[in-house]
């Protein structure tokens, strides 16, 4: 399920939790859908199941998710939404890729045709 | 919980471990890790109660734990010279094992056997020495106990074993709450492994973090500017090991990762670059600001 690549240079609780995220917002996870396991997770990737539990809290932190004792870990409603929120902070940092490319001399319509390209894939 | 509290070990006068604090809990997997000489071994002969300290304290809950077989039932230990009964078979350890261990699961070690292709017929003495590690792999763990204590165990494992060793332990981490504690020369081993390490240095324990907050606490930083400067641009961020070349500036960032590059981007770089270290790199960073390093030698 997930892909975890233990030579990267990203801590392995951050590509979790990272990949969880997005297969969340590709609509992979649904709400109400069980996590796997710590244990089961665990042992499919071969990872601490501490780093696991960690990646795990800081989904339900961040209100992705939801734990009910005995029962496992469930998206959460409105995880979906609340990614979107999240992601908009990165508008900040594609404002400030723009302004690089501007100085560095790329034009605008290729910057534009780029943006179109992303969208409609 | 197990813990040390300043505890000191000398050997014919010379102070191997001088001080050294530390605790382990809950389910999980301990890494330590250090220069050679560091003292490890000894270390992990103190928490298993196969030495005596000469100060401080190793205590299980509250109770010491050498010469204190209450205690020492919820612990065992592998050491890096492995120790088998002579012409003993493996089922002769288990038997051996058994009788020491009120907890050993002989289905458990079966099941364990079968997973590492030990014949428990055989005599130990005619195994490799990864098979050797393997059958001990296989005793400690089938004991059932909260605490076992590995020294350079999978160091002699190949790859494949490794892996297979690894997942043996977590499933008793998730299982019954293991913790195991291992020392390695391979910090690559321990990063893959560890949810903490820690560093032993000079016979004191200078590193105790989770791996993951150390992979997101230490960067390399490749920062230029179109103007003149020097280190003095930096002094609001804590960096360590500062050189620049012309007009790029590399230096090491340990904590403060999102404050720092605020600062940075604020002065407009021309180049900017945060990369993560790995452990091994931290490793070297950190036994540098020792004075360990080797840094000035060229070979």
């Amino acid at each position: 399920m997930l892909q975890i690549d233990r030579y990267s240079r990203t801590p392995i609780y951050e590509q979790v939790i990272s990949q969880i995220e997005e297969m969340i917002a590709r609509g992979l996870f649904s709400p109400g859908d069980l996590l796997p396991s710590v244990r089961s997770l665990s042992q499919e990737l071969n990872v601490n199941p501490n780093t696991l539990q960690k990646a795990y809290a800081e989904l339900e932190r961040k209100g992705l998710c939801i734990s009910a004792p005995g029962s496992g870990r469930f998206i959460a409603k409105d995880a979906r939404r609340i990614l979107v929120e999240s992601k908009k902070g990165r508008l900040e940092e594609l404002t400030q890729l723009v302004r690089e490319l501007k100085d560095a001399g790329v034009g605008y319509e290729e910057i534009i045709k780029c943006v179109k390209n992303a969208f409609e894939d | 919980m197990l813990k040390a509290e300043n505890l000191v070990k000398k050997f014919d006068g010379k102070t191997v471990l001088n001080g050294v604090r530390l605790n382990a809990k809950g389910g999980g997997v301990y890494g330590l890790v250090g220069s050679n000489g560091a003292g490890k071994s000894t270390l992990l002969r103190l928490l298993s109660g196969v030495y005596k300290g000469d100060a401080g304290s190793v205590t299980l809950d509250g109770a010491p734990v050498y010469d204190n077989p209450a205690a020492k039932k919820r612990l065992v230990f592998v050491p890096d010279e492995l120790f088998f009964l002579p012409q003993a078979s493996l089922r002769r350890m288990a038997a051996l094992y058994g009788a020491c261990y009120k907890g050993f699961d002989r289905a458990r070690f079966d099941e364990l056997c079968r997973i590492f292709g030990l014949d428990a017929k055989k005599r130990i003495h005619t195994f490799s020495k990864g098979l050797k590690r393997q059958a001990a792999m296989a005793l400690a763990l089938s004991c059932r106990t909260e605490y076992a204590f590995f020294d350079e165990t999978f160091d002699g494992l190949d790859p494949v074993m490794r892996n297979l060793a690894r997942k043996i332990i977590y499933a008793d981490v998730c299982e019954r709450g293991l913790r195991a504690v291992i020392t390695s020369h391979s910090l690559r081993e321990l990063e893959d492994t560890c949810d903490t390490l820690a560093l032993l240095h000079q016979g004191n324990i200078v590193l105790d973090q989770s791996v993951e907050d150390l992979k997101s606490s230490y960067f390399k930083v490749q920062a230029a500017f179109d103007f003149d400067y020097d280190e003095r641009l930096f002094e609001n961020i804590g960096f360590r090991q500062f050189k620049k070349t012309g007009s790029v500036s590399n230096f090491i960032l340990s904590g403060g990762r999102e404050e720092a590059e605020k600062i940075i981007r604020a002065k407009s770089p021309v180049l900017f670059e945060m990369i993560p270290l790995t452990l091994e790199e931290i490793f070297m960073v950190e036994m540098a600001s020792l004075g360990y390093s080797h840094e000035e030698s060229l070979i």
